[in-house]
C-alpha cells in the first residue's frame, strides 16, 4: 500500500474517533438541553412528557430564579475579574520569561504547580490559612484569590506558547524606528499576540466561572452559581436547573462565538483583502 | 583610555572605540575600534559567526556592549536607547510589522516623531513613489514577494533620513540576477542621501564592490581595514589573504633580509618577499605570506626571482577567467587564474613552472596560530 493511501486510511479513523468524543462531549449537554424543553408534568429523566417552554417560563417568574440571581451576579462579576487579572498577570509573567531572568526555570515550574494540585485541598488550605490570619472570607475577596491562583498557570502557558512565536525582531525594529519601550509593545507587541490575550481571558472566565471546589470553602456565606446550583440540587430537582443550565451554556456559546468572529475577521484583516 | 583623554571628531558619522561584548564566557566583539566620515559607506565582510550582527546591534544600542565607547555624529550615547540614536536599521530577514500596511509600516517612524498626519501621508507618497512601490501602498507583508519587502524595509529605514543605516546582510535574501541591479540602486542612494551606510556581508563582491571602507572581521576582531583596493592588493594576515578569493596563502619560515626583502623558506622551495613597512622577522619565525592568482606568469625568465615548479590538476573555466588548481611539492595546492579571452595553455597533468615578481609577494603581519 502507497504511504499516502494508509495516511488517508489514518485521517479517517483519526477523524472517526474526533466526532465519536465530540458526541461524547456534548450528549450530556444535549440531554439537558432536551430535558429543559419538557412539559409541565415532566421529570427530570427520560420520558420527556411534552414539550414546552414552562421550566423557563417558571424560572423567570418563580421566586427560585430570584435565589440564583444574586450568586449568578456574583459568578459572573468574580470571573470577570479573574480573567482580567489573569490577563494581566500572565501576559506580565510571560514577558518576564522571555527575559531569561536568573532563575526562571524555577519560576517556571512553581507557577505549573498549580496546576496538579487537587482542588478542594487547595480551597481548604487557603480557607485554613485566612481564617488564621483572621481574615474573613468572601467571594470576591478569597475566592478571588484562589481562582487567579487557579486560572493563572493556563494564562501563563497559553502566553508563553504565544511569545514563544513572536519575533523579538519586529519591536527592535519599533526601537529602532524611534519607538520607546512601551510604544513598540502598545503598537507591535499587542496587536500580535492579542489572539493569546484572548484565549487567556476565556481561559480565565471560565476556569473562574464554573470552579466549585476551589470556591467551597474560600467564599464564605455568599456563594456563586456552582455553590447555588450544587445546593439546589441537593434540595430538589427540577428541570428549571436544566433550564438554567441551558442558558448558561448558552451565554458562554454567544460570547465564544464572538469571539472566534473577531478571531476570523482580524485574520482576515492580515491577511489583506483581496484586490 | 577614558573619553575624555581621546579628541572627539564632529566630522564623524560614528566612532567606535575598543568596543567589547561578551555573551557569557564567550567573547562575540573584541576590540573593535572603527570610525566613518561623513555619508561613508562602509562593509563589514566576515564568515558567519564572526560577530558582524552584534557590531551592528551595538551601534544600534540593541546589545550594551560590556566596554567601549559609541559616538553617533560626535556624541556618546553608548548608554542611549536605540530610539535617541540617530540611526535605523535594516533586519536580515526585514522584520516587517505583519499587522500593518506598507504605507503604514513606512509612516511608522514618522508618527513616532509625532509629525502631524498630513505631513506623515505626504511623505510617505514620496518614498513610496521614489521606492517604486507606489502601488503596493494598502498590501500587507504577507501578500508581498521577497523584492517588495526589501524595498519596503529600506523604505521604512530611510524615511526618517538617519544619520547612520545599519543593514544586516540587506540582500542576502534575493536571487542573484536582482542582486546586482538592488546592489547598483543602493550605492547610488547612498551617495545622494549622504546618509552613512553600515553594511553588513559574508559576500565579499557585496563588499568590495559597494564599500568606500572594508572591514574584515574574523573572530570577534578587526583583522584589517581600509580601502577596498588597499584590503584587496595587501591582505595584512593569512586569514584576510585566505578570505578573499584568489589569493595564495604560503606558510613558511623566516630567512635573512637583504635590501628590505625578505627570504621565506616554504615546502615549494625559498622565496623572497619584500618586508615593505614590517618589522623584519626574527630569523626562523613562522610567517606567511601570498600572492594573487592572476598575478602569477607561466613559464617566467630568468630575471623572475620566485619559481615553482607544479603540476596541473584540474582546469575551471569561469567565463571572465580560468583558474587552473596545481599541485606541488609536499602536496601544496596553488591557483592560477588566466584571462578567460586567452586560449588555454596549460593541461590537466602537465607540469609546468610558474614564477611571479617580487612586489607581487604581500608578506603577512602576524605569523600563522
Ligand atoms: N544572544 C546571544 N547569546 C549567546 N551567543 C550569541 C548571542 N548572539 C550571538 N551570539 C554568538 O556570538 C557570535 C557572533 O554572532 P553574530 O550574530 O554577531 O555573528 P555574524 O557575524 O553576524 O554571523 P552571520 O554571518 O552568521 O550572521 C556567534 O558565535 C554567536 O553564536
Ligand atoms: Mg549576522
Amino acid at each position: 500500500m502507497h504511504w499516502k493511501t494508509r495516511s488517508r486510511l489514518t485521517g479517517w479513523l483519526l477523524g472517526t474517533v474526533t466526532i465519536g468524543f465530540l458526541l461524547f462531549q456534548w450528549a450530556p449537554m444535549f440531554t439537558m438541553f432536551t430535558l429543559s424543553f419538557s412539559g409541565e408534568n415532566g421529570g427530570t429523566t427520560f420520558p420527556m412528557n411534552g414539550v414546552s417552554l414552562h421550566w423557563y417560563r417558571n424560572l423567570w417568574e418563580a421566586d427560585l430564579f430570584d435565589d440564583f440571581k444574586p450568586p449568578m451576579l456574583r459568578s459572573f462579576l468574580l470571573a470577570l475579574a479573574c480573567s482580567a487579572t489573569t490577563v494581566v498577570l500572565s501576559v506580565c509573567a510571560a514577558q518576564a520569561m522571555r527575559g531569561r531572568f536568573r532563575g526562571n526555570g524555577l519560576y517556571f515550574y512553581l507557577l505549573l504547580l498549580g496546576l496538579m494540585a487537587p482542588g478542594i485541598l487547595v480551597g481548604f488550605g487557603f480557607a485554613i490559612l485566612t481564617r488564621l490570619l483572621g481574615i474573613e472570607g468572601a467571594w470576591n475577596t478569597t475566592a478571588y484569590v484562589v481562582h487567579v491562583s487557579w486560572a493563572l498557570p493556563f494564562g501563563f502557558l497559553t502566553m508563553l506558547a504565544v511569545f514563544n512565536r513572536f519575533d523579538p525582531k519586529l519591536e527592535e525594529a519599533a526601537l529602532t524606528l524611534g519607538a520607546t519601550r512601551l510604544t513598540a509593545f502598545r503598537r507591535i507587541t499587542w496587536p500580535l499576540i492579542l489572539p493569546g490575550v484572548i484565549g487567556t481571558a476565556l481561559f480565565g472566565f471560565s476556569l473562574s466561572y464554573d470552579e466549585y471546589a476551589r470556591t467551597l470553602f474560600t467564599s464564605g456565606s455568599d456563594g456563586t452559581l456552582p455553590l447555588a446550583v450544587m445546593a439546589q440540587l441537593d434540595r430538589q430537582l427540577t428541570p428549571e436547573l436544566y433550564a438554567i443550565g441551558t442558558a448558561t451554556t448558552a451565554m458562554s456559546l454567544i460570547v465564544i462565538s464572538l469571539c472566534a468572529i473577531g478571531f476570523w475577521l482580524r485574520a482576515r484583516a492580515l491577511r489583506g483583502s483581496p484586490t | 583610555m577614558t573619553l575624555a583623554d581621546v579628541p572627539v571628531i564632529p566630522q564623524l558619522d560614528l566612532e567606535l572605540r575598543h568596543i567589547r561584548k561578551r555573551y557569557g564566557d564567550f567573547v562575540a566583539v573584541n576590540d573593535v575600534s572603527l570610525q566613518v566620515g561623513k555619508g561613508q559607506f562602509i562593509c563589514l565582510l566576515g564568515p558567519s559567526g564572526c560577530g558582524k550582527t552584534t557590531t551592528l546591534r551595538c551601534v544600534a544600542g540593541l546589545e550594551e556592549p560590556d566596554a567601549g565607547d559609541i559616538l553617533i555624529g560626535g556624541r556618546e550615547v553608548t548608554g542611549e536607547p536605540p530610539w535617541k540614536r540617530d540611526i535605523a536599521m535594516m533586519f536580515q530577514d526585514f522584520a516587517l510589522f505583519p499587522h500593518m500596511t506598507v504605507a503604514k509600516q513606512v509612516g511608522f517612524g514618522l508618527e513616532m516623531l509625532k509629525k502631524p498626519k498630513a505631513q506623515i501621508a505626504a511623505r510617505v507618497a514620496e518614498v513610496l513613489k521614489a521606492f517604486e512601490i507606489g502601488h503596493l501602498a494598502e498590501r500587507r507583508p504577507a501578500q508581498l514577494s521577497g523584492g517588495q519587502k526589501q524595498r519596503v524595509a529600506l523604505a521604512r529605514a530611510m524615511v526618517t533620513e538617519p544619520r547612520i543605516l545599519l543593514l544586516d546582510e540587506p540582500i542576502g535574501a534575493l536571487d542573484y540576477s536582482l542582486r546586482e541591479t538592488v546592489m547598483l540602486e543602493l550605492k547610488t542612494l547612498q551617495k545622494r542621501s549622504g546618509i552613512s551606510f553600515i553594511w553588513v556581508t559574508h559576500d565579499q563582491n557585496e563588499a568590495f564592490s559597494l564599500g568606500d571602507h572594508v572591514v574584515v572581521m574574523n573572530h570577534a576582531r578587526i583583522e584589517q581595514q581600509g580601502r577596498p583596493d588597499e584590503v584587496l592588493s595587501r591582505p595584512r594576515t593569512a586569514f584576510v589573504a585566505g578570505f578573499i578569493q584568489g589569493n595564495n596563502v604560503l606558510e613558511g619560515k623566516a630567512g635573512l633580509v637583504r635590501d628590505g626583502v625578505l627570504e621565506v623558506m616554504t615546502a615549494l622551495g625559498t622565496f623572497r618577499v619584500p618586508l615593505l613597512d614590517l618589522a623584519p622577522p626574527a630569523a626562523g619565525s613562522a610567517l606567511s605570506f601570498s600572492v594573487r592568482a592572476e598575478r602569477l606568469i607561466e613559464r617566467p625568465g630568468e630575471d623572475v626571482p620566485n619559481r615553482i615548479a607544479l603540476r596541473c590538476i584540474t582546469v575551471e573555466y569561469f567565463g571572465a577567467f580560468r583558474r587552473h588548481v596545481l599541485e606541488g611539492a609536499g602536496g601544496t595546492v596553488v591557483k592560477y587564474d588566466q584571462f578567460g579571452a586567452l586560449p588555454q595553455s596549460i593541461r590537466e597533468g602537465e607540469n609546468i613552472v610558474l614564477g611571479w615578481s617580487l612586489d607581487n609577494g604581500v608578506l603577512h603581519r602576524a605569523p600563522p596560530a
